[in-house]
C-alpha cells in the first residue's frame, strides 16, 4: 500500500487492515508520526501512549494472521475526548481537579469501539469539564486549529476536533451538550454527530448536564460518522436513559440518494446576522442540495431563543449541582471562566429550574409540527468562521456569557429540544478557515441526516481538504 | 420576569450553601439575566397536569411529512 496511512478515512483504513494490505502497525506508526510532528503545534493531545499502541497493533496483527478479526474496527488507532473513563488510565476530563483520576470502569461507548478491534492511541485534550465553547483551556492551555494556529478549535471537543482534521487520529469520541460536538467540527471542517438525546448511552461518560449530554463521534466522512454511531448506539443496562429504540443500518443510510427529500431552510433566527462568509457558504449549499434533487423549502420555527434561554437555566443547574461539593472544597481549582459558569447555577431557583425541564416536551411537539413538511433543517452551525484564540480569550470578565452566548446560539435549541444534528464541511472563509452547516433531525432521525450529508459528500470534497502542510 | 439582582443572587447562593462576594454575585446577575428574561414568555403559563416527562413521548412520537 503506497501512500501515508493516517491520511485515510477511517472506513478505508479498517476495510485495508482487514484485507492485510496495511498492518495495524503501519497505521498506528503512520498516526504517531504525525502525532509527533503536530502535537506542538496544536496541544491537541492531553496524553500519547506510543508504547501501549505499538504493542496492541501488534497483537491486533497477530490475531488477524490467525483469522482472528475482534470487529469493523480491528487494529485501527484511536483516540477520544479525555472525558471517557477507561479503567486504569488517568482521566483528566481536562481539569485540574481531576489530573489524576484513575476511573475503575470503562464507559460504554468506548467499551463498544474496543470490542469491535480499536486501539488507542492516546486521549484527547478538552475545555476544563467540557464546559465552554472555544477550545480554552486554563491548565492545559488552548487547543489550535490546523487550519491556522491562531485561532481557535472551539469546544468542548477541542482536541477531537483538532486531532481530526489534522489527520492524527482517524475519528475520536466528542460530546455534545450545547454545541461541542458541532462547533469544532464546524470550526476544524471535520464532520460530527450530535445524536439524539438518549440514541448513546452516557454510562462512564463524564456528566456536565444528564438532560442534555449525548456522546457522539467526530470524524472524516459522514459515513465514517454512521460506522462508530452504528457501533455504539443501542440500549444499555448501565444507562437506564439509553433508548431501547431499534438501531438501523446506519450505513446503509450513506448510500440513499437525496431524491425526494425535502430540507427546511428557516426563515429567521439561523439566518439572522450572520458572517458574510457564513451566509454565501449557506447559500452555496442551498444550491448544492437543490443542484441533487433535494427539496428545499422555507421553514417557519417557533421562538428559538426561548429554547436557548431554557437550555441555559438547565444547563447551568445540573451543572453547579454536579459541581458543588467540588465549588465548595475546591473553588481554587478551577479555571476562572468554568468557575465563573458553574457559579452561574447557583442563583437559578429550582422552580424555575423544572419549568425548563417541564416545557421541553411541548416544546419538541411545536418544533416537530412546525418541521413536518421536511425531512431536515438545514441551518449554519455558528454565524461566525473560528475567531482567534486571542480575541475570543474572555475568561471571566464582564462580557465573557455573551461571547459564549454568541457563538452557541445556534446550536443550544438542539440539545434542548434533544434533536440529532449532523455537523459537515461545507466551504471556507475569505481567510481560508473552514465553515460548516448542520443537519438538524427529527427525533431518532440520524438515518435521514446520515443520507444527506453523504450524499454532500458524494458531490463535493470539503471533507477531504487537508490543512496547510498537514 | 427580570433575572436576580446581586443582592439575590448573594442570598440564593448563601442558602445553597456556597457563598459568593460581592464582585462574582454582579458578574452572576450580569451573566444569567438574559437566561431569565429569555424564559420570561414560558415561565408561570404552564399547564397544571404537564410532566417534564411529557418529553420522552414528544421524541417517540411519530411524525410524518
Amino acid at each position: 500500500m503506497s501512500g501515508e496511512a493516517a491520511l485515510m478515512s477511517l472506513t478505508a483504513v479498517a476495510k485495508a487492515i482487514a484485507a492485510r494490505q496495511v498492518s495495524s502497525r503501519e497505521v498506528t506508526q503512520s498516526c504517531l508520526h504525525r502525532i509527533a510532528q503536530w502535537q506542538p503545534k496544536l496541544n491537541a493531545f492531553m496524553a500519547v501512549e506510543a508504547e501501549s499502541a505499538l504493542k496492541a497493533a501488534d497483537e491486533a496483527d497477530a490475531a488477524l494472521a490467525k483469522g482472528k478479526s475482534r470487529g469493523a474496527l480491528h487494529g485501527v488507532p484511536l483516540a477520544h475526548k479525555d472525558m471517557y473513563y477507561d479503567a486504569g488510565k488517568v482521566t483528566t476530563c481536562g481539569s485540574l481537579i481531576r489530573r489524576d483520576f484513575v476511573p475503575a470502569t470503562t464507559a460504554t461507548a468506548l467499551q463498544r469501539l474496543k470490542d469491535a478491534g480499536s486501539v488507542r492511541l492516546g486521549s484527547l485534550q478538552m475545555v476544563e469539564f467540557a464546559y465552554g465553547p472555544t477550545g480554552h483551556n486554563y491548565h492545559h492551555g488552548a487547543v489550535h486549529n490546523p487550519w491556522n494556529t491562531d485561532h481557535i478549535t472551539g469546544g468542548s471537543s477541542s482536541g477531537s476536533g483538532s486531532a481530526v482534521a489534522a489527520r492524527l487520529t482517524f475519528a475520536a469520541l466528542g460530546s455534545d451538550t450545547g454545541g461541542s460536538i458541532r462547533m469544532p467540527a464546524h470550526f476544524c471542517g471535520v464532520t460530527g454527530l450530535k445524536v439524539t438525546w438518549g440514541r448513546i448511552s452516557r454510562a462512564g461518560a463524564m456528566p456536565l448536564s444528564q438532560s442534555l449530554d449525548t456522546v457522539g463521534p467526530l470524524a472524516r466522512t459522514v459515513e465514517d460518522c454512521a460506522l462508530l454511531l452504528g457501533l455504539m448506539a443501542g440500549a444499555d443496562p448501565e444507562d437506564p436513559t439509553a433508548s431501547s429504540a431499534p438501531v438501523p443500518n446506519y450505513t446503509a443510510a450513506t448510500t440513499a440518494s437525496l431524491k425526494g427529500l425535502r430540507i427546511g431552510v428557516p426563515t429567521a433566527f439561523y439566518v439572522d446576522d450572520l458572517d458574510k462568509d457564513v451566509a454565501k457558504v449557506l447559500d452555496e449549499t442551498i444550491a448544492v442540495l437543490k443542484r441533487e434533487g433535494a427539496d428545499i423549502v422555507k421553514v417557519e420555527l417557533p421562538d428559538q431563543r426561548q429554547l436557548t434561554a431554557a437550555c441555559q437555566l438547565v444547563l447551568a443547574t445540573e451543572a453547579a449541582a454536579y459541581h458543588k461539593r467540588w465549588l465548595i472544597e475546591r473553588p481554587q481549582d478551577y479555571g476562572p471562566q468554568v468557575l465563573m459558569r458553574l457559579q452561574n447555577g447557583l442563583s437559578i431557583p429550582g422552580v424555575l429550574y423544572l419549568e425548563a425541564m417541564r416545557w421541553r416536551g411541548p416544546a419538541l411537539s411545536a418544533h416537530s409540527a412546525a418541521t413536518s413538511g421536511v425531512d431536515a433543517v438545514l441551518a449554519p452551525v455558528a454565524p461566525v468562521a473560528a475567531p482567534t484564540i486571542a480575541e475570543s480569550d474572555v475568561g471571566n470578565s464582564p462580557n465573557a456569557e455573551a461571547v459564549i452566548q454568541r457563538l452557541t446560539r445556534f446550536t443550544r435549541p438542539i440539545n434542548y429540544l434533544g434533536l440529532p444534528s449532523l455537523s459537515i464541511p461545507t466551504g471556507f472563509s475569505a481567510k481560508g478557515l473552514p465553515i460548516g452547516m448542520q443537519l438538524i433531525g427529527r427525533s431518532f432521525g440520524e438515518e435521514t441526516l446520515l443520507t444527506i450529508g453523504a450524499a454532500f459528500q458524494r458531490i463535493t470534497d470539503f471533507h477531504e481538504k487537508m490543512p496547510p502542510a498537514a | 420576569m427580570s433575572g436576580p439582582n446581586p443582592k439575590d443572587v448573594r442570598a440564593i447562593a448563601e442558602t445553597a450553601g456556597v457563598p459568593v462576594d460581592t464582585e462574582v454575585a454582579n458578574r452572576i446577575a450580569n451573566s444569567i439575566g438574559p437566561a431569565f428574561e429569555g424564559f420570561a414568555p414560558i415561565s408561570g403559563t404552564l399547564p397544571f397536569d404537564l410532566e417534564p416527562a411529557t418529553f420522552l413521548l414528544a421524541q417517540t412520537a411519530k411524525v410524518s411529512r
